[in-house]
């Protein structure tokens, strides 16, 4: 059954990389930051999908760490990073 | 029948992750897309991880597989409502439809 | 199955390593180096070496990313101020 896990692990591989290409758009920088959200939430996947595939339990814990780590990144930026609205941006 | 279930779940949870992907990209505005993620990718997820679940050799580390899920949920509420609510206090305006 | 998965993976990693140094705005760079970080988590699992995985997500994609944004968070305010 690793074969299914994998296939569904490369699914996922493609949407990331479907939303690496059109990342970081505009209008405010709350949308950049969601990409980033967006990684770390399909990464707990990928990765959960990954220790199933390859047989290494310790990728769950990957996972874990993973999870609480790139929330701290989000609360980092709505709390402290985030001070207007709109930026100038030279090739949105 | 429990490899069926759990392929069943892995591709239900394929599904959701797409829409979540496809909401990101394709949603016009903050609140939108926060709510495409959080909720689209979240189910995803649970429904990935109890598929793996199903599959696990031993209970401990199925429990641990399904303990990721209300980890994920908890984290990524609190970074919802963050956003929102910095994005609502710096005036952002919600998407409207444009009237012609 | 697996060799396309790494072709994509490594794809991935060089194509958001070269956006991350070409890109003129800071805040984006930011957000493609979280990003770089994901990726790089996911190669070093992908190369069955769990412990190495465990340090990039914890220290390159997690802590370094939310220093970055702290840091950017205070040039953005002192520039206003």
């Amino acid at each position: 059954m690793s074969t299914m896990s994998l296939g569904v692990a490369l699914f996922l591989l493609v949407n990331l990389v479907a939303a690496l290409v059109t990342a970081a758009r505009g209008p405010t920088p709350a949308d950049r930051m969601l990409t980033a959200l967006l990684f770390g939430s399909t990464g707990v996947g990928v990765l959960a999908l990954l220790a199933h595939a390859m047989g290494i339990p310790a990728l769950v814990d990957v996972a874990l760490t993973l999870a609480l780590l790139a929330a701290i990144a989000g609360i980092a930026f709505a709390r402290r990073a985030w001070h207007g609205g709109h930026e100038e941006s030279p090739d949105d | 029948m429990i490899d069926l279930a759990s392929d069943a779940l892995l591709l239900v949870g394929a599904f959701f992750y797409f829409a979540g992907t496809v909401g990101l990209v394709r949603f016009p505005d903050v609140y939108t897309r926060l709510h495409a993620l959080a909720k689209a990718d979240n189910l995803g997820l649970g429904c990935v991880l109890a598929g793996l679940a199903l599959q696990a050799e031993s209970l401990a580390a199925a429990l641990k597989l399904l303990l990721i899920w209300p980890l994920v949920l908890a984290a990524s509420a609190a970074v919802s409502y963050a956003i929102a609510h910095r994005a609502e206090a710096l005036g952002v305006a919600p998407w409207r439809r444009e009237e012609k | 199955m697996g060799f396309a998965f790494d072709l994509l993976l490594a794809l991935a990693l060089l194509w958001s390593a070269w956006r991350t140094l070409a890109t003129p705005d800071i805040f984006r760079a930011v957000i493609l180096f979280i990003v770089f970080g994901l990726l790089l988590t996911l190669v070093w699992s992908r190369l069955a070496a769990p412990d190495i995985a465990l340090a990039e997500a914890a220290i390159g994609a997690g802590l370094t990313g939310a220093l970055l944004l702290d840091a950017i968070g205070v040039l953005r305010g002192r520039k206003k101020s």
